[in-house]
């Protein structure tokens, strides 16, 4: 099925944030951020701002009625800078203006004088200074310490990740109009409604019943618009409870990317052992996450890292300790992946710097350590593995084989050029580390003339879920898609939702569709039984006819409902989803945390030009385990983009703060994303159908980041493309891969 | 009134640019700048503009400092028209004047004059889509669908102005228009078909 957003999409009638018609009176905001990454706030002058043309009230954290503070693990970010400012671009004021020139051309008038302070921007300093968001943590299965000493090789090293900018091309905003009895409904691009009506309602000091934040669509989200869409909505309100007007903020993109938090960089350090056959046997490593000024979602994607350490690989003797440290860049966030690439990122350079050390290929070590049925995670949970026959599907479907022949012949011919190639396997958990957050409600209404609306707490934003949902209810009820209409995202109508994140939405909001139209079902079927003389258990409905034990009747889908209507039977439900079977202690660090895993192969070719440390990116070829996959055209195009942006992430998307604290790589003209030229020339998606039993919505896996982490894969291609040209190049593991360290690579000596 | 017209938004964000290196200059220069910057970036000025916008004649006001984007979003609430970055890095705001596309970002409204302008909700002939619509809803060429009025006027120029040869000359011609969900397959195997 057709994404159900196709028709408005393609005529530019799709309505995101900035399209909404304004209300009469509508007043403009915009944000005055911190000019210095760390420092005390010695003066600040509203004066000449506030006398600015069109200016109506400029708030600062004196105006918050409620508590100033937006963390949501841990409550360590202000809304509003009081007298430190923490990163540059910190929230200090919020103009509001008759127009958006006008409140741009006021923040240009404020004064501030801050007395700096020392600005950190490096994790491992952050670290030595015991700077730290949270307490480390350390997830261990057997004896790594012991282990070692079995072990025949032993090689350690670094590697390192950088951040990466979401860059959704909507740019976050929110727009919120005063209610009566003095309620405020926000219009947010928000991936995650509840979080910003909680946060809001502490803010203003109002109970959460007042708030109704709606989402329509986003355009685009990736995790940028988790947490870090929170403040922009609570500044509208703010401004819309004082002064009873509307009030909009869409953020230009230059203030997006100075003032939003970004993929978490990591600096780590490894040590890995093998035995003589190229069994992993041990297994260390150490994050240092870059969290920034605050904990945002730093703290589960920590933890996430720990759970993704090992990637696909069964390793019996695993120490892994993950440090959150607090910088003053702004708080960095869910990207994507959520801390899941950047722990994989790890083990890969590990394996690769092993099987350069012993000689042998990457290739090798890889398949040993593939994880099997019933093999331990570091978590304690056991795997339900689908690692060897992606694997093992990927060599032959795509030959392998033929293929490095083929490459080593084209590198032994060639100078100039050097092909390279990788693989990659990957192995992600479905579910919200958080266990409380699995789970979800939907509301369901079928109307008197047989039509249905649903509505979820997932929000739209380009992984095609409302489709899906929309699939879900029309499969139930076995009624044509086009009865069924899919409502905005709002918590006046799915209240506690947890934000649409993890890959996990279309599994919980699914799930919760389902069990609200089979309950409707249920009903409508006993009213069947009646007018047939039959049982309930007999009554099935195909194609809105209804059937006696599998023969149609008279009876339609229409006829039906009209029916139970009249007999006073509720068409109405709301259905509770609840992920079973999962389980985690955090204070041993084990559990069952995942519903299940997704795992995968790609293997990927580049080559490089070794004159100019230029390359293109030749293929890449995916075996992905969908399970029963319920839309394959959304899930391609899913695992199509998830690849560019990992292969984005990991060659040319570089994010550099100077040391002032200062994001240089602040326009698209200085932070380059993948444009229509990155895509792999060739890029092959195989279904797996898997037949394991998994809880996924119509067993149909997860798939919104699982393929993000097929791009890492692009990075070894690189990598050994280059070690082709200079096989003694010490050419390490810092991500992304650029042409400039390309070539610093190839010529290093 | 003609040389004001002839001032681009690429003027604007040179001379803008200037301002961080001004740490480095002494003041002198820096009062003959500001000086200078301030006699060469008109002031205020509304002016009058007569244009057929998806076939239909409008007579507006406009500022002479508002963008073709901001006229079409704004005033006119043609919203199809997307604003990504409004700096003429993403496409987002791609439209078609007289036939050429233009980034309407980077377009002042009054040089639109007398010219014939054609956004996305111009390009569907009723309820009839373009076949590069209908070309982008059978492709999948598209998923959070921002950027897509954006790549659907610029396909659409991509066919007519006849880059359409190779994917390499798709691409070439398609590279200005960002997709950060990464439809890009989809979007050349519209390009294709329609080409066709
Ligand atoms: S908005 Fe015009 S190019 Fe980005
Ligand atoms: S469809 Fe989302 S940016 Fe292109």
């Amino acid at each position: 099925m057709k994404n159900i957003d196709s028709y408005t999409h393609t005529r530019g009638e799709s309505i995101y944030l900035d399209d909404v018609p304004l209300t009469q009176g509508t007043l403009f905001g915009a944000i005055f951020g911190s000019p210095a990454a760390h420092g005390k706030i010695k003066k600040l002058d509203l004066s000449a701002a506030m006398a600015s043309e069109g200016v109506v009230r400029i708030f600062t954290w004196k105006d918050i009625p409620g508590v100033n503070q937006i963390g949501g693990i841990v409550p360590d970010e202000p809304l509003f800078a009081e007298d430190i400012v923490d990163f540059n671009g910190m929230p200090v004021a919020f103009v509001v203006a008759t127009s958006v020139e006008h409140a741009q051309a006021a923040i240009k008038k404020i004064i501030i004088e801050i007395d700096p302070l020392t600005v950190v921007t490096d994790p491992r300093v952050a670290r030595q200074n015991n700077s730290l968001i949270v307490p480390p943590r350390t997830f261990r299965l057997g004896d790594s310490d012991a282990a070692f000493k079995d072990c025949v090789h032993v090689v350690e090293g670094i590697a390192e990740t950088n951040g990466q900018e979401h860059l959704y091309i909507e740019t976050q905003g929110a727009y919120a109009l005063p209610q009566e009895h003095g309620a405020i409904k926000v219009i947010s691009s928000t991936q995650g409604p509840t979080a910003v009506q909680r946060h809001m309602a502490k803010v203003l000091g109002v109970p959460m019943h007042q708030l109704e934040i709606d989402v329509t669509r986003l355009g685009g989200g990736f995790g940028g618009k988790e947490d870090q869409a929170t403040s922009w909505a609570i500044f509208c309100a703010l401004a819309a409870y004082h002064l009873k007007k509307p009030v909009k903020y869409s953020l230009h993109r230059m203030e997006d990317m100075r003032m939003t938090g970004k993929r978490n960089p990591y600096s780590s350090d490894f040590r890995i052992g093998l035995d003589a056959e190229l069994n992993i046997l041990a297994y260390e490593a150490t994050f240092h996450q870059n969290a920034g000024a605050a904990a945002d979602l730093s703290p589960a994607v920590l933890e996430r890292t720990l759970f993704h350490c090992t990637n696909s690989y069964f390793i019996p003797n695993v120490t892994a300790t993950a440090y959150s440290c607090r910088t003053n860049l702004p708080p960095n966030t869910a990207f994507r992946g959520f801390g899941g690439p950047q722990g994989m990122f790890v083990i890969e350079a590990a394996i690769a710097k092993a099987a350069e050390k012993i000689g042998v290929s990457a290739f090798e070590i890889q398949q040993k350590n593939l994880i099997k049925s019933g093999d331990e995670f570091p978590y304690g949970q056991l795997a339900v593995s689908e690692a060897l026959p992606c694997w093992n599907r990927s060599l032959s479907l795509f030959d392998h084989a033929k293929k490095k022949k083929e490459i080593e012949k084209f590198n032994a011919e060639n100078i100039l050029y050097k092909k390279g190639m990788s693989m990659m396997p990957i192995c992600f958990g479905i579910s919200f580390t958080k266990i409380l957050m699995n789970q979800a409600r939907a509301l369901v209404h079928v109307y008197m003339d047989g039509s249905v609306n649903v509505s979820t707490g997932a929000v739209e934003m380009g992984q095609g879920v409302n489709t899906k949902m929309l699939q879900v209810a029309s499969t139930i009820f076995s009624i044509d898609p086009a009865k069924v209409k899919m409502n905005s995202t709002s918590t006046f109508r799915v209240a506690n939702t947890s934000p649409s994140a993890a890959s996990a939405t279309a599994d919980l909001n699914g799930k919760a569709v389902q069990i609200a139209c089979n309950n409707i079902l249920d009903r409508m079927k006993t009213v069947a039984a009646d007018i047939l003389k039959c049982s309930a258990t007999e009554v099935s409905i195909k194609n809105e006819i209804v059937h006696v034990n599998d023969a149609a009747t008279e009876i339609s889908w229409d006829f039906l409902v009209l029916e139970s209507y009249l007999r006073r039977i509720s068409l109405s439900e709301s259905g509770h989803y609840a992920t079973p079977d999962i389980h985690f202690d955090a204070s041993k660090e084990k559990g069952h945390p995942f519903a299940y895993h997704v795992y995968g192969t790609a293997i990927t070719e580049v080559t490089v030009d070794c004159l100019r440390g230029t390359y293109k990116i030749d293929a890449v070829n995916v075996v992905h385990d969908f399970g029963t996959t319920m839309n394959a055209l959304i899930d391609r195009g899913q695992i199509e983009g998830g690849i560019v942006q990992g292969i984005g992430w990991m060659t040319m998307e570089e994010i550099v703060y100077d040391e002032a604290g200062r994001l240089r790589s602040n326009t698209l003209s200085t932070y380059k994303v993948p444009d229509i030229y990155s895509v792999p020339q060739m890029l092959e998606i195989d279904f797996l159908e898997t037949k394991n039993d998994n809880l996924a919505i119509f067993r149909s896996k997860a798939v919104g980041e699982p393929p993000l982490m097929y791009g890492i894969g692009t990075f070894f291609a690189l990598r050994n493309a280059v070690k082709a040209f200079n096989p003694k190049s010490s050419i390490g593991f810092s991500a992304p891969m650029t042409p400039e360290k390309v070539l610093m690579g190839l010529y290093d000596k | 009134m003609e040389r004001k017209q002839s001032f681009s938004r690429r003027f604007f964000l040179k001379t803008t640019s200037f301002a961080g290196a001004l740490a480095l200059i002494p003041p002198k220069a820096k009062a003959l700048y500001t000086e200078l910057k301030q006699r060469l970036i008109p002031t205020k000025e509304i002016m009058p503009l007569t244009v057929t916008i998806n076939k239909k004649a409008y007579e507006v006001k406009a500022d002479s400092r508002t963008t073709l984007l901001d006229l079409l979003r704004e005033n006119l609430h043609l919203t199809g028209t997307k604003k990504g970055c409004d700096h003429g890095q993403c496409g987002a705001c791609t439209v078609h004047i007289d036939g050429q596309r233009v980034l309407s970002c980077l377009t002042l409204a009054v040089m639109t004059t007398g010219k014939n302008v054609t956004t996305i909700e111009g390009l569907a002939d009723g309820d009839k889509l373009h076949p590069m619509q209908q070309a982008f809803i059978e492709c999948d060429g598209f998923q959070c669908g921002y950027c897509t009025p954006g790549q659907i006027m610029s396909a659409v120029a991509c066919v007519n102005e006849g880059h359409t040869r190779s994917v390499a000359e798709i691409k070439e011609f398609m590279s200005g228009n960002l997709c950060r969900c990464g439809a890009y397959n989809g979007i050349v195997e519209s390009i294709q078909k329609v080409a066709i």
